[in-house]
């Protein structure tokens, strides 16, 4: 549609031009009067015609484009389900994100300015051509060769001379980001260590390389630009050379001569978005080869095994034998020969420093990675042969991001079991000890209108409406204070009384009630057992104890 | 506002023999675009209606290709100038953004986002290029090209030059309206925007979530609805800006035709024009109408730059200036002398008189404060109480509103920041590992070429030999961002083995506030008090060891130190300072603790 729309634009003004160029010659000759009226209405309509189509066709090109980045969203958005969190494990994930959102934007560009100006430019140069064989041939032919040489020879050289260049823009743009951060980030230590000046000069130098190469890069396009211009002008010369001579052999009327000028001027404008395609080519290039290189490949959860078995509703038991997992892009395992076996119904806490591996235990019960060696099994059938939305669906999951969405508490604690009352929320609520909050109360996007600690209450409120027999909880009261924390996990242990459950604890103290404490410390269990035991047996525990009992509480200044 | 044209003229005064090269380029393309003009027409003439041979327009031919070849050079000489000009005033923009941030105090440094400073430097600057390289170059030739152009249309045919004159104005005209309108529309549904847009983030953040709930094909349809929401409200605010220049072009060909029409009649009714004149003017009109359009889409870029390079500009201003820097070299040969000595034989004597500094709603005042040569003090308080800050100044890293931090009689401020950051160490809670290999990282901490013993032998005191032994390639692994990883105990132990291969003589310690590893605990236990045998050691103290091991223990309150003593002593006389370090972490489930 917006194809057409162009296309009749572009036309219109050619024949716009051409006709006031062959008015003007007509009119040497004295014509009729009524030929003079139509020739010239004639160029009034032709006007607005190419005003008009201009105007669809943006519309059209546009919309299309905007339907197409929605379509793209959802179905990149359908692949990266799969992958996660296998994707988001490393430091920087936020600026992944990020930068995929900003990748699907900017292929808006290669619609409007890559893939759509040589199509329309192809179709105005034909229907051009078309017109002037009429006249001659020969200067159609010329028209030809011009069209070959705008639209593809010269963004081809130019195109050619860039990608070098441009990838080298590319990379210093990245170094200079890189070390800017560092300055950045680590400037305090830069400073005591005074090289925060060298590191400044360093950074200025590659300043100075990043703008010269901006501008060879920028150099290069001109170039293209004005070698545009000059096969344009030569073109244009060369159909004012071939017309006059053509006109001489008398296989031509002269009074075509000017009009045929002026279709030429015409129709190379139309040519115009050609000279800076390559900068946009490239661009959206790398922007879809970013996002491919996004989503790696192979990388499916279901495995080929059958899935045969099902979660129970009863309370699954639980057994991790020599389970090792290694992320892809780290260089040591986060779990090393993990062996556990947790016994239907029972309580247990997982404690060790950050980054021992306490949380990809519970991505592992969970079935968002696939163990690198060794086998897990629920109820003795391997998670393997179970389908995860099904352990999902069975499960009480609390994480230490929780998600929350624009609406309401209600929307938000409603999400995947639409069958509660709001007397069951308002209860959910109270025993999360939210009574504060109204069903009603909007929620902004992440929930960043709530503090942290009513974050994890509303979460562990959303966990409490359901009914599965499996809870694994990352430490779902960090930022909880002592009073409250003890009243939410007293609702959520009443509840869960008969039910397997699995805390990730930050704190220590308070733990001996559970039947089995896991120790953690850089990927490996390093002890198991009873608070009692632990204590007793004076191991890793026990100094983990005398360390948090050394550490002072954090008080707020009041 | 006063300041916003004092960046932009700075830069422009820079480069003002550019200004007056584009100006000569300008009026030469003018000339020559009329003068191709002329002599296209003189050849349609001249083989038209003269019937003249194609030897007879040999030579106007020849100077027609000539006239041509050298519009192309001046376009490109005029690129070229203007890619000069946005390549200086880049330069001159990062130069002063990284002198401000290099300069800085620590408080600046640490106010605000870093991702948004680093965006300043490299996309905002980026962004104002066009400002140089478009919308200069074309402003200065619509200043003269287009003048030149009415000039000659009304030499040859003043009705013309009057229909151009009159339709010319609706050009800028239109061009702010579509600006304006679309502005205002976009101001509105700016919220509107952004949410839509962020809708999709937001999906891709909260996806393990999304995925664990089951939510997966509902937020599906959330993106794709929001989405299409986008589209049409961007849709809307386009749809103004595409009947604006519908507007625009109607009147561009209006005036195109009405200047046809015009021509047509004198031609044939009234007789009182030659063909080569008309044609010429038909020539010459739409290049004056393209000029305009041009320097219509320039001007709406220049604006965009524009925006940019204020961005630079507030940056510039509140990334404030660390005043010390200046004053570093006051300091008389001789007694600078004697103190780098003293600096380098043992720990100096450290004097805080009445040393204050204010931050938004906080205010710390030490009033007077001597610190022995060799003493281990520990800074306890509640959080928010000025502990850090406290560490800061004595550092260095933080210049006191009033007063002085005095070492060895001298005041700080005299003694430069150079020489006393060489003999003080500091262990912050979060060390900074940087891109670099493992050993690099930790020659980092000596500000001097390193034997690879002498790193060894500090990384076997910090207790990473084993780690080292891990890494694939040794002390050449690269670690800090895009290297490999290290955890939180790994990370405060390269800044142990950073601060005993300096062997500082003045230790600064921000104790972790949470509970590390077992083994690195014991080791920062043990490091600290090896270190403390050749250095006076001040430890913002969040562990009971610590503070019982501590000579002297400041107690912080409300910016001030409250008491000063021993644990014992404070403990008797100070109720605050007994609540505080009894207050244990109690457990949520506790029944019996």
């Amino acid at each position: 549609m917006s194809i057409l729309g162009g296309f009749i634009a572009g036309i219109a003004g050619v024949v716009l031009f051409a006709t006031s160029g062959y008015l003007i010659s007509q009119t040497v000759f004295a014509p009729p009067l009524y030929t003079l009226i139509v020739l010239t209405s004639l160029v009034k309509v032709l006007g607005f015609v190419r005003a008009a189509s201009r105007y669809g066709e943006r519309l059209y090109s546009h919309r299309a484009t905007f339907s197409l980045l929605s379509r793209l969203r959802v179905t990149y958005f359908s692949k990266l389900v799969p992958l996660v969190p296998g994707l988001l494990n490393r430091t920087r994930s936020g600026e992944l994100l990020a930068r995929i959102v900003g990748d699907i934007e900017s292929l808006q560009f290669y619609f409007l300015r890559v893939a759509y100006p040589p199509i329309m430019v192809v179709m105005v140069f034909l229907a051009t051509v078309i017109f002037t064989s009429a006249f001659s041939i020969w200067i159609a032919l010329l028209l030809v060769l011009g069209m070959l040489l705008t639209a593809f020879v010269v963004p081809g050289i130019v195109l050619a001379g860039r990608s070098k260049i441009h990838e080298r823009v590319r990379s210093q743009r990245a170094a200079f980001s890189a070390e800017a951060a560092e300055l950045l980030y680590g400037f305090r230590d830069l400073k005591l260590y005074n090289q925060l000046t060298k590191r400044g000069d360093r950074l200025r130098q590659m300043s100075e390389e990043l703008t010269d190469s901006q501008r060879q890069e920028a150099s290069g396009l001109l170039r293209g630009q004005s070698l545009h211009v000059f096969v344009t002008f030569l073109i244009y010369w060369g159909v004012l050379v071939l017309g006059s001579y053509l006109i001489m052999q008398g296989s031509l009327a002269g009074v075509f001569l000017a009009m045929l000028v002026m279709a030429t001027n015409t129709v190379f404008e139309e040519a115009a978005p050609m000279a800076i395609l390559p900068a946009y080519k490239q661009d959206s290039e790398y922007a879809a080869r970013r996002l491919q290189q996004s989503i790696p490949p192979g990388q499916n959860l279901s495995s080929s095994e059958e899935v045969l078995g099902k979660m129970t509703p009863d309370a699954p038991s639980i057994k991790l034998a020599g389970v090792s997992y290694q992320y892809k892009d780290e260089w040591r395992p986060v779990l090393s020969d993990i062996s556990l076996e947790l016994p239907a119904g029972s309580k247990t806490a997982i404690v060790g420093p950050s980054g021992s591996g306490k949380t990809t235990i519970l991505e592992l019960l969970l079935k968002l990675h696939i163990p690198t060696a060794g086998s897990i099994s629920l109820n003795n059938i391997s998670v393997k042969a179970v389908d995860e939305a099904d352990i999902w669906r069975h499960t009480n999951v609390v994480l230490q991001q929780g998600h929350f969405f624009r609406g309401t508490v209600r929307a938000n604690m409603l999400a995947g079991q639409e069958h509660c009352d709001d007397s069951a929320l308002s209860v959910a609520l109270q025993r999360a000890q939210l009574q504060g909050l109204e069903l009603d109360a909007p929620v902004l996007e992440k929930g960043e209108n709530l503090s942290d600690g009513e974050k994890q209450r509303l979460a562990l409120a959303r966990v409490m409406l359901r009914s599965g027999k499996l809870w694994l909880l990352d430490e779902p009261t960090s930022s909880l204070d002592y009073v409250t924390e003890r009243l939410v996990l007293k609702q959520i242990f009443e509840q869960a009384a008969a039910d397997t459950l699995i805390m990730i604890s930050h704190r220590l103290a308070g733990l001996e009630v559970m039947d089995k404490i896991v120790v953690m410390d850089r990927g490996r269990v390093v002890e198991q057992g009873t608070y009692d035991e632990l204590m007793n047996g004076k191991g890793y525990f026990y100094e983990m104890k005398q360390i948090e009992l050394q550490l002072l509480a954090e008080i707020e200044a009041s | 506002m006063r300041r916003k044209a004092s960046l932009l003229s700075a830069l422009m005064a820079a480069q003002r023999k550019r200004l007056v090269i584009l100006a000569i380029l300008s009026l030469g393309l003018g000339a020559a675009l009329i003068t191709q003009a002329v002599l296209l027409a003189e050849v349609v003439q001249r083989v038209f209606v003269e019937g003249d041979t194609l030897g007879g327009v040999a030579a106007a031919l020849g100077y027609l290709l000539l006239v041509m070849a050298i519009r192309v050079l001046l376009i490109y000489a005029s690129g070229r100038t203007g890619l000069s000009m946005a390549a200086t005033a880049k330069q001159i923009m990062r130069s002063r953004l990284l002198a401000r941030l290099t300069g800085s105090s620590l408080a600046g440094a640490l106010a605000g986002q870093a991702g948004g400073k680093i965006s300043v430097a490299l996309d905002a600057v980026d962004e104002s290029d066009s400002y140089f390289s478009q919308y200069m170059p074309k402003m200065i030739e619509a200043l003269f090209i287009p003048v030149l152009l009415l000039i000659s249309l009304f030499i040859l045919h003043p009705n013309s030059g009057l229909i151009v004159l009159f339709t010319a104005p609706f050009i800028p005209l239109f061009m702010v309206l579509v600006g304006l309108s679309t502005k205002r529309k976009s101001e509105e549904k700016y919220e509107q925007l952004a949410q839509f847009s962020g809708i999709f983030l937001d999906s891709l953040q909260g996806l393990v979530s999304l995925k664990l709930f089951g939510w997966t094909k509902r937020q599906e349809e959330r993106i794709e609805r929001s989405s299409l929401n986008y589209r049409d409200a961007t849709m809307g605010i386009l749809r103004i800006a595409f009947t604006n220049t519908f507007m625009l072009e109607a009147i561009v060909m209006m005036g195109i035709g009405v200047v046809a029409l015009e021509l047509a009649l004198q031609l044939v009714v009234f007789k009182t024009l030659t063909f080569h004149t008309a044609l010429l003017v038909l020539l010459l009109a739409p290049e004056f109408y393209n000029l305009l359009k041009n320097t219509g889409t320039a001007f709406h870029s220049g604006r965009t730059s524009m925006g940019a390079i204020r961005k630079v500009e507030e940056m510039l201003e509140t990334v404030e200036d660390d005043p010390q820097h200046e004053t570093s070299d006051a300091m008389d040969a001789l007694a600078r002398k004697q103190l780098e000595q003293q600096l380098a034989e043992g720990p100096p004597l450290i004097e805080l008189q009445d040393v204050c500094f204010e931050y938004e709603h906080f205010k710390l005042d030490t009033g007077r404060l001597t610190i022995h040569p060799g003493e281990q003090v520990a800074v306890v308080g509640r959080s928010g109480s000025g502990k850090t800050t406290l560490l800061h100044l004595l550092s260095g890293l933080l210049t006191p509103a009033s007063g002085e931090v005095v070492i060895q009689h001298q005041p700080l401020a005299l003694l430069g920041e150079e020489l006393w950051f060489r003999h003080i160490g500091y262990i912050t809670q979060h060390p900074y590992i940087f891109a670099g290999t493992f050993a690099d990282n930790i020659a980092l901490g000596a500000g001097r070429a390193v034997s690879r013993e002498e790193i060894v032998a500090a990384t076997d005191a910090a207790g990473l030999t084993e780690l080292v032994s891990e890494l694939e390639h040794g002390y050449d692994t690269e670690i800090g961002d895009g290297g490999r990883g290290l955890s939180g105990g790994e990370r405060q132990r390269l800044a142990l083995a950073r601060a005993f291969l300096k062997q500082p003589s003045v230790l600064l310690f921000d104790e972790p506030t949470v509970g590390l590893d077992v083994q690195t605990e014991k080791i920062l236990q043990r490091s600290i008090s090896e270190l403390a045998r050749k250095a006076t050691v001040i430890t913002v103290a969040h562990r009971l060891y610590t503070i019982r091991h501590a000579d002297r223990i400041l107690y912080m309150e409300k910016g001030q130190v409250a008491d000063s003593g021993t644990h014992e002593e404070l403990l008797a006389r100070l109720p605050q300072y007994a609540e505080l370090v009894t207050a244990q972490r109690e457990g949520g489930l506790s029944s019996r603790s």
